[in-house]
């Protein structure tokens, strides 16, 4: 057996590993989901496809083992531990797993800790630091706790209202905001301005998401048959992750979130939590703020921005937020006429 | 003596055991092994003494076991020892 | 040199714990832990370490204890060396030897190794793999190049792609390769050891080609997978004749011993020094293959 690294842009390559993943059941090669992979892996027995493997970021992908080395787990034990040997590496020590429910157990058997099961698909991580060291980092409250995610790309009034709702409900509320980086503004400067807008709350504590409050457009897919859905599958398995691996070590009993009148997704991914949460968090949605009649959203801030439209920006963003965008104007505007507008 | 920088060692096949060094305050292990019940505590007790001849007394440890005997888990920890310390090609020699 | 069998060099990846830890059960004559191709560069350290911690504390009997170090120009080779003379490793195998230069390089780390450590100096013996053209024509120059040699190895993986050919079934491609480490080997007293065969599933070749290195004189060959060590060991089996005859040899020993006599002699006639030492072989190895007993009687079936 022998195992080499494959560069999957070479078609040569592209078409072993592609038909070697298809003989294996998984057929979902969208170049979202190709695109994130750095490495590729293949193992070979007297030049037969025997196994592969790749890493995406901190997440471990792609992985098949041609069924005649199924039996007894050790070519997929070899598979595993390779691809955290290279993802040590790259200086890689946390990896997730996103796959079949079928497949928990063979990646408990390999260490890896199941962060949430569906039923179309699971999470589970290896490595440190965990979800144990980010739970234990976090401050810890007695009393009622609320909570509330946010992309906040940028902070807005309207993220400011749901805090305030929350902040007068609850003895204390937990901000979760989404780590990673796929928006306008960086994580560091949106955490940035959501620390700065609610700092006068002083039961509220704006955290980290980490990456644990994942955000659905990264959650890996590849292995759903075509007629799942996908949206829903990710929805279903960041909410049970929230409700077990966060809501459940910090008693965290109520999630608020904004009403979607205009996000068909953001409306089908509320009623997934809504589905799973309760009765162990409640979840609360709130009417979303509105100006002048306009429902307050990041979406039209960030088009304002564009536009240069500063009588909207400064009906919709808190002096804090303005500020930032009146100091940072010319690199952002720039920034979203690359990316091509949002 | 803390370490320099997280580390891994070792493979999750049959007799194996890997082991991951990360920052912490003092030898803190976390031990995933089918045989934990009846040798879990030899097997904490090897890692600790082997981190301890390297003077690493502040790590966290994380190890998946695979039924590894005494002499693996003394040679995966100081693998991991020396990744954590950069010392891969100037082993202690009078650790060996 | 001290004489031993030598059939069977069963090769054991040096990062594979299961392997090294089992490595002892199969019988072989000797055992090789690879530290070189076997394991990628990556995990050089932590192999090194594994061979190292199994060699003090398992027990592989009567094995003779060898290993394969990273070639010398390596940045692995001086940490290998010197923690497998820690370790107390009987033989260090170098790979891709082409001269004698080499060799004495070799012996020159085991000796401070041996220095530093605390252990007498010539304790550690070496041998040579030869896997050039270069090398097969130096072969007589490495044989002799030190008195810790034990033997030349043939690697035909490399030597096959330095010659621009590629294994074949029948091994012509071999031939001169294989006389030329014979040759050297026997000139300088030391053991030859046949390359690996591959192909798991062609017994047939296999026992072939071992019969054919028998043939030749090849002490033994090397070996990938521990069910090839029967094969082997039956194909260097002695004959019965062989058994009577070494036997007689035994007995003439004695005879002259009693008789407080320095000559040998059988039917009348005088026996030398090499066919004592045939015998005597012969007699190692049909106690090896349970054909006798320690006191020289035939095992019944």
């Amino acid at each position: 057996m022998e195992v080499r690294e494959i560069n999957i842009a070479i078609p040569r390559y592209r078409r072993k590993w592609q038909s070697f993943m298809e003989i294996n059941g998984i057929t979902e090669f969208s170049s979202n989901e190709v695109d994130k992979i750095e490495k590729t892996f293949m193992w070979d027995e007297d030049g037969d496809r025997a196994a592969t493997g790749s890493i995406a970021g901190n997440v471990i992908k792609y992985v098949a083992v041609c069924s005649k080395y199924k039996e007894g787990g050790a070519l997929f034990n070899k598979v595993v531990s390779y691809l955290l040997q290279q993802a040590a590496q790259m200086g890689r020590f946390h990896l997730f797993i996103f796959t079949k429910p079928k497949y928990v157990q063979s990646f408990e058997y390999v260490g890896f800790k199941k962060l949430a099961v569906s039923e179309n698909g699971a999470i589970l991580e290896t490595g440190v630091p965990g979800i144990t060291e980010y739970i234990e980092k976090l401050p810890h409250f007695e009393g009622k706790n609320g909570s509330i995610v946010m992309n906040a790309n940028p902070f807005t009034l309207g993220h400011r209202r749901l805090v305030e709702v929350a902040s007068s409900k609850n003895d204390h509320v937990y901000v979760f905001v989404v780590k990673n980086d796929v928006s306008l503004f960086t994580y560091e400067e949106r955490i940035e301005l959501v620390k700065k807008g609610v700092q006068d709350l002083k039961n509220v504590t704006v955290v980290s998401g980490d990456d644990y409050i994942i955000s659905p457009a990264t959650f890996p897919a590849y292995f759903l048959k075509s007629d799942q859905e996908i949206g829903t599958y990710q929805a279903r398995l960041d909410a049970i992750l929230f409700k077990d691996q966060i809501a459940d070590p910090l008693d965290i009993t109520t999630r608020y979130l904004g009403k979607e009148p205009y996000s068909k997704t953001t409306d089908s991914y509320n009623h997934e939590l809504l589905d799973i949460l309760p009765p162990e968090v409640n979840v609360e949605i709130i009417d979303r703020k509105t100006a002048d009649d306009k429902i307050i959203s990041a979406t039209k801030v960030r088009q304002a921005i564009l536009d240069n439209d500063q009588a909207l920006l400064h009906e919709f963003l808190p002096e804090t937020t303005m500020e930032f965008v009146k100091n940072n104007y010319p690199d952002l505007k720039k920034k979203l006429i690359e990316k091509g507008s949002k | 003596m803390g370490i320099k920088e997280t580390a891994l060692a070792g493979t999750l096949e049959s007799s194996d055991i890997q082991i991951t060094l990360s920052e912490g305050s003092g030898i803190n292990i976390d031990l995933d092994s089918s045989v934990e019940a009846l040798y879990g505590d030899q097997i904490k007790k090897v890692i600790t003494d082997t981190l301890n001849k390297y003077g690493i007394t502040d790590a966290k440890v994380k190890a998946v076991d695979k039924g590894a005997l005494d002499c693996v888990v003394k040679a995966r920890t100081m693998a991991v020892a020396q990744r954590a310390l950069g010392t891969t090609e100037e082993p202690n020699w009078e650790v060996l | 040199m001290e004489e031993r069998l030598r059939r069977t060099m069963m090769f054991v990846p040096g990062n594979n714990s299961g392997m090294v830890k089992d490595a002892g059960v199969y019988g072989a004559d000797s055992i090789m832990f690879d530290l070189e191709d076997s394991v990628s560069m990556d995990q050089k350290d932590a192999a090194r370490i594994l061979v190292y911690e199994a060699l003090q504390t398992q027990d592989y009997g009567n094995a003779e204890l060898v290993v394969r170090v990273n070639g010398i120009d390596s940045p692995f080779f001086r940490s290998d060396v010197f923690a497998m003379v820690k370790a107390g490793i009987q033989v260090i195998r170098l790979p891709k030897v082409e001269s004698a230069q080499m060799m004495k390089d070799l012996v020159s780390t085991i000796e401070e190794a041996e220095k530093k450590f605390g252990i007498k100096v010539g304790t550690t013996h070496v041998m040579a793999a030869i896997e050039s053209a270069r090398g097969v024509m130096k072969c007589l120059e490495i044989a002799e190049s030190s008195d810790r040699m034990i033997g030349l190895a043939l690697s035909a993986e490399d030597y096959t792609t330095d010659m621009k050919t590629h294994r074949y079934p029948d091994g012509a491609e071999l031939e001169f390769a294989r006389n030329m480490i014979l040759h050297a080997s026997r000139a300088a007293g030391i053991a030859a050891f046949d390359t690996v065969f591959t192909n798991m599933n062609d017994i047939e070749g296999f026992n072939h080609e071992t019969e054919h290195i028998h043939q030749l004189g090849f002490d033994g060959k090397s070996l990938v997978n521990p069910r090839q060590i029967d094969l082997v060991n039956k194909v260097f089996e002695p004959t019965k004749k062989e058994i009577e005859n070494a036997l007689d040899v035994e007995a003439a020993i004695e005879e002259a011993q009693a008789k407080g006599s320095g000559v040998i002699s059988m039917n009348g006639q005088m026996v030398d020094r090499p066919v004592v030492l045939r015998a005597q072989r012969v007699i190692r190895l049909a106690k090896a293959s349970h054909l006798i007993n320690e006191e020289g009687e035939y095992i019944e079936e």
